[in-house]
């Protein structure tokens, strides 16, 4: 399982490291976001910079589901899901090679993002390891969910609007920790405060990791 | 003459089914209407809540179906359709019935919490656990129902919809917990209590429980219809396939007779 | 006091057309099968499909 899983996992981010749309669309693109949120809350910096854990989070679930799109898309032309299938790789390495392809790319994109956010709203990291552990935790989570949704998706002409619909309401407890923690990461308050919150991440990315690895050979054989 | 090969069987409804659903339907439409008599108009208005005490005969009825019934009862059946030696599209089919009145009733556990917490709490929506949990569930719900809605094989269908069904199922209790704690660990945020259980007693308490009683028979009732649709339009789907083939061999069966004649 | 009964007529009503709707599918659908099962040929079964 472990082997497969990095073969999938290698191919596609050589496939991203060909293609590099991951940079140069995904990413401008969660950039765009922090931008018109700026807009929308206003010149007030205040405001911008308390709304800042919150937003980064966002842009960086918008950013999840382009890049879950793109996973998919990936294997969607000339059958090369059948190909995936018939080739005997293990189900449960080939959901742990894609999301840790994706979860790859999400973590380049926080990085990305989480600039953006200290440069445009002003906002400063008091206690890193919370905001590191925070992404780490949360794009386990993401990774996880999107690569399901994306499988459950993959055949099908309306992925494109049906993707978001179904996967944003099942990140949102993601979303939500993750704005807590960073929250607290970046007022500098207490990390006992982001505790329970890295550990919702924790049981979150639990759960999805194994219904990941039990479920996704079912998953492609229906798709 | 046509040959008749695959004439479809009739999935005729036994008439003890049929019979059940009405009598449900009848007593659940009974039952409902008193309620709504008893408690629009017998029951005595509350010290402390006055007659918006009136909605908790209805609000925690639609949410108990909304939230617990037609919810566990759509997961409970889509782990069943799932677990290879219980597959049956039975569970399948259950599982979509329960999930498109369980929208209806959440919708209505929406409305009448909105309405109930205006005057309460002075706002239409409060970003407490159990509504945005419940608003959570409704979007999870609706994503099922639009996934069902895509063109598919029924056993194709009916797997797609059970995993997205279990996936929901798992994440409702996350996010429960998130929102719960959202709202009491955030330094500072002031911590709503709905109290939607103010001192019943006497009429009060026989009227709140016929309350459960008549929206759960109403959603037994709709269950049971909404099932009988789900197997006459599966049905249909290949009930239009072998018409199909059977006029393709009609065509076959008159050329032959002009050659022999 | 009319929060009450806007709350009651709305939830109702929901119910009540929701029921009605249910009711009303569950007819045609019905309908539909007899022709099929009858061999009508002529009058194409199932909702909507008119292009036959």
């Amino acid at each position: 399982m472990w082997r497969d899983s990095l073969l999938v996992a290698g191919k596609d981010l050589r496939i991203e490291a060909r293609s590099r749309v991951g940079l140069s669309q995904v990413a401008p693109f969660g950039i765009v976001a922090l931008v018109l949120f700026a807009f929308a809350l206003g010149p007030d910096r205040t405001l911008m910079a308390k709304g800042a854990p919150g937003l980064f989070w966002v842009a960086v679930l918008f950013c999840t589901v382009l890049a879950v799109q793109r996973s998919v898309s990936v294997e969607a032309v000339d059958g090369a899901r059948d190909g995936l299938r018939l080739s005997g790789l293990d189900p449960a390495g080939l959901f742990l090679g894609k999301s840790a392809a994706i979860a790859a790319q999400l973590v380049v994109l926080e990085v990305v993002l989480g600039a953006g956010v200290v440069l445009l709203y002003g906002a400063s990291i008091e206690v890193p390891w919370l905001i590191v552990a925070s992404c780490v935790l949360g794009t386990i989570g993401l990774a996880a969910t999107g690569t399901l949704y994306g499988a459950l998706s993959a055949g099908l002409r309306v992925r494109e609007t049906l993707l978001p619909f179904l996967f944003l309401p099942i990140a949102a407890p993601v979303l939500l920790a993750g704005t807590r923690i960073w929250q607290a990461g970046l007022s500098g308050g207490t990390a006992s405060y982001g505790g329970p919150w890295l550990r919702l991440l924790v049981v979150f990315d639990a759960v999805y990791v194994a219904l990941g690895i039990v479920v996704f050979g079912p998953i492609q054989e229906s798709a | 003459m046509s040959p008749n090969h695959n004439v479809p069987t009739s999935p005729a409804q036994s008439f003890r089914a049929r019979w059940t659903t009405r009598i449900i339907g009848i007593t659940a439409a009974v039952a409902t209407a008193v309620t709504v008599w008893l408690g629009l108009w017998v029951t005595p208005p509350d010290e402390t809540q006055g007659d918006l005490v009136r909605l908790v005969y209805i609000h925690p009825g639609v949410a108990w179906v909304a939230l617990y019934l037609a919810f566990a009862l759509a997961a409970v059946a889509s782990l069943l359709y799932l677990w290879p030696r219980t597959r049956s599209l039975f569970w399948d089919r259950l599982a979509a019935a329960a999930v498109e009145v369980g929208v209806v009733f959440n919708v209505c556990t929406l409305i009448s919490g909105s309405i109930w917490g205006k005057p309460t709490w002075g706002v239409w929506w409060a970003w407490d656990a159990r509504l945005t949990s419940t608003a959570v569930l409704l979007v999870l719900f609706l994503g099922y129902l639009a996934l069902r809605r895509v063109p598919a094989e029924p056993e194709v269908r009916a797997k797609r919809s059970a995993f997205v069904a279990l996936f929901a199922a798992v994440d409702i209790p996350i996010v429960h917990f998130s929102v719960l704690w959202w709202k009491t660990l955030h330094q500072g945020a002031t911590v709503l209590n709905p109290n939607l259980s103010p001192t019943i007693h006497g009429s009060m308490a026989w009227t709140l429980l016929l309350g459960f009683v008549a929206l759960t028979l109403v959603f037994v009732w709709m269950l049971l219809v909404r099932y009988r649709i789900g197997v006459l339009e599966d049905w249909l789907g290949t009930g239009e396939l072998d018409l199909a083939l059977r006029e393709r061999q009609a065509e076959g069966g008159s050329l032959d007779e002009d050659e022999a004649a | 006091m009319r929060y009450v009964v806007a709350g009651y007529v709305i939830v109702l009503s929901i119910l009540f057309l929701y029921g009605l709707q249910l009711v009303w599918r569950r007819r045609r659908l019905t309908r539909a099968v007899q022709r099929v099962v009858a061999g009508d040929t002529a009058v194409p079964p199932g909702p909507g499909r008119e292009d036959r």
